[in-house]
């Protein structure tokens, strides 16, 4: 299998000692991406949502206020850089570290919310997000040992794919899905989306998604169907 | 030709003609509603007038967050004319642009603080379970072809025929894709009209053009990514042909079916995903 015909043209490689970064359009596209939304989240400061009031003709506004808007914003920075790390890297265990903190920081994110309704998604978000460390590790250390590798580049050059290596990516599989909080465990983050912090909402969503593609071309070097 | 003309190119031919489609599906749906319609080059009209108009921002948008996300969308739909028409270059990448616009879609809702822009955030997020999925069909183009390499596909349709009669229901789900991104489609909730206009709502002037650009540029990028994944290598009018049809053939449907609730729209397309994934195995395996 090439690794071309995945990403498109290798464009070169990092090497920094046993972890080598492989650099293809698709990488690059995904890292600067990870790294342009992280710099405007940086920057940015929060909506401030209108709603109408019950039994008046009153607005309320509800806003963000300042500690809050801190440590969310820190946590965001935190999760766009680690997207964008796990967009880079060419190291299996490296992304699912990159993954778990994403997980972590997510949580961070929606935690710092004093709504019970946020943190009650936020719990469970959290206990998803808890659970599904032990596949995403798991998943790896049987890909290691069934290939004496965590490195993508040189695992998609071997030739072969044995039953112990598919059954170490659906394990990564379950971790990332349950890390991402993608479906079927969106209904929760969904609950997220509705409290004000547009920008530190967005990494939630941008890390899941970018995750996720990521995920297809890992899972597409371990598994090589050709 | 010079790399950076052909791009300039690409872009403007996919400007010019993806709002040339939206207006020609307007036409259409107003013709099958015994109406006469808008004229085909309203759309055009009606994204250039943006630029004109004065810009104004609710006061209680995201700033500058809420400015930068409507130009990311066009940047975003000028990436994909580069990756697809011009580079030829992966599958996989037009798919992690098309989960950049999902994003940028749901944070332009959310940005500007207006409840209208919330709710169509928050469908946003939905309709990203089940558009997602739809897209990541092209997987099984990959197990099909061995490749995700947009010039690749195209030699192997040359060689093994057309993909839409191999791997139908992967064609009828990316169909489904590009139903859902049609203005007035069944599956359009984040512009509901009962959500004003969705995540446009609080976007005026030159933001609002920039979202119409990016919107004409996404419709022909999809359908270019039909025909060209599917139908394997078409000449220029081949394209325009298949344009034409496929948004005839849309602007039918949306005449003839109501808006669907968010939860039907949601699980009618994540069914249509199962179907066709679990069917498109199937029928490799057979």
């Amino acid at each position: 299998m090439d690794l071309t015909t995945i990403g498109g043209q290798l464009l070169g490689t990092i090497p920094l000692g046993d972890i080598v970064l492989y650099l293809t359009p698709f990488n690059l596209f995904m890292f600067a991406g990870a790294l342009a939304f992280t710099t405007l989240i940086a920057i940015s400061r929060t909506e401030t949502q209108v709603e109408a009031e019950f039994g008046t003709l009153k607005d309320k506004e509800v806003k963000v206020d300042l500690q809050e808007f801190k440590i969310r914003r820190f946590l965001a920075i935190v999760c766009g850089l680690a997207t964008a790390g796990a967009m880079i890297t060419g190291d299996l265990f490296n992304f699912t570290l990159f993954v778990t903190l994403i997980g972590i920081v997510n949580i961070g994110i929606v935690s710092a919310v004093r709504q019970v309704d946020v943190l009650n998604a936020a719990f469970q978000y959290g206990l998803i997000a808890m659970m599904a460390s032990l596949p995403l590790f798991g998943g790896a250390a049987i890909i290691l040992a069934s290939t004496g590798t965590l490195s993508l580049l040189e695992l998609v050059k071997i030739p072969y794919v044995t039953s112990m290596m598919t059954f170490g990516s659906l394990l990564l599989l379950m971790g990332i899905i349950g890390e991402t909080g993608v479906a079927p465990f969106y209904a929760t983050k969904a609950e997220m989306f509705r409290t004000p912090g547009s920008p530190f909402i967005l990494i939630i969503h941008l890390s899941s998604l970018l995750v996720i593609v990521r995920a297809i071309e890992v899972l597409l070097i371990i598994n090589k169907p050709f | 030709m010079n790399l950076m003309l052909n791009i300039l190119l690409n872009v403007t031919i996919a400007f010019l003609l993806g709002s040339l489609l939206f207006g020609l599906q307007r036409k259409v749906m107003a013709r099958i509603q015994m109406r006469p319609g808008p004229p085909i080059i309203q759309h055009l009209l009606h994204t250039l007038k943006f630029y004109i108009k004065e810009s104004t921002f609710p006061k209680t948008a995201a700033m500058p967050f809420y400015i930068a996300i409507a130009s990311i969308l066009c940047v975003i739909w000028v990436s994909a004319v580069i990756v697809g028409p011009v580079a030829q270059g992966s599958l996989l990448l037009i798919f992690a642009i098309y989960a950049l616009h999902k994003i940028v879609e749901h944070n332009a809702g959310s940005s500007s603080g207006s409840p209208y822009g919330k709710l169509s955030c928050v469908r946003a997020v939905f309709s990203a379970a089940a558009e997602v999925p739809l897209f990541a069909v092209l997987i099984i183009i990959y197990l099909k072809t061995g490749t995700m390499v947009l010039s690749d596909i195209t030699a192997y349709q040359a060689q093994n025929g057309a993909l839409l009669f191999t791997i139908p229901l992967a064609a009828l789900m990316f169909f489904v894709l590009i139903l859902s991104k049609a203005p007035y489609s069944p599956f359009a909730i984040t512009k509901g009209k009962d959500i004003i206009s969705g995540y446009e709502t609080e976007h005026f002037g030159l933001l609002r053009g920039y979202l119409m650009i990016s919107e004409s540029i996404a419709w022909y990028m999809l359908l270019w990514i039909f025909l060209t994944v599917f139908l394997g290598p078409l000449s220029l009018l081949g394209y325009l042909v298949g344009m034409v049809i496929i948004s005839v053939i849309v602007a039918f449907i949306n005449a003839t079916t109501p808006m669907l609730n968010p939860n039907h729209s949601i699980m009618v397309q994540v069914t249509l995903v199962f179907i066709g994934i679990v069917g498109s195995i199937i029928l490799l395996m057979l």
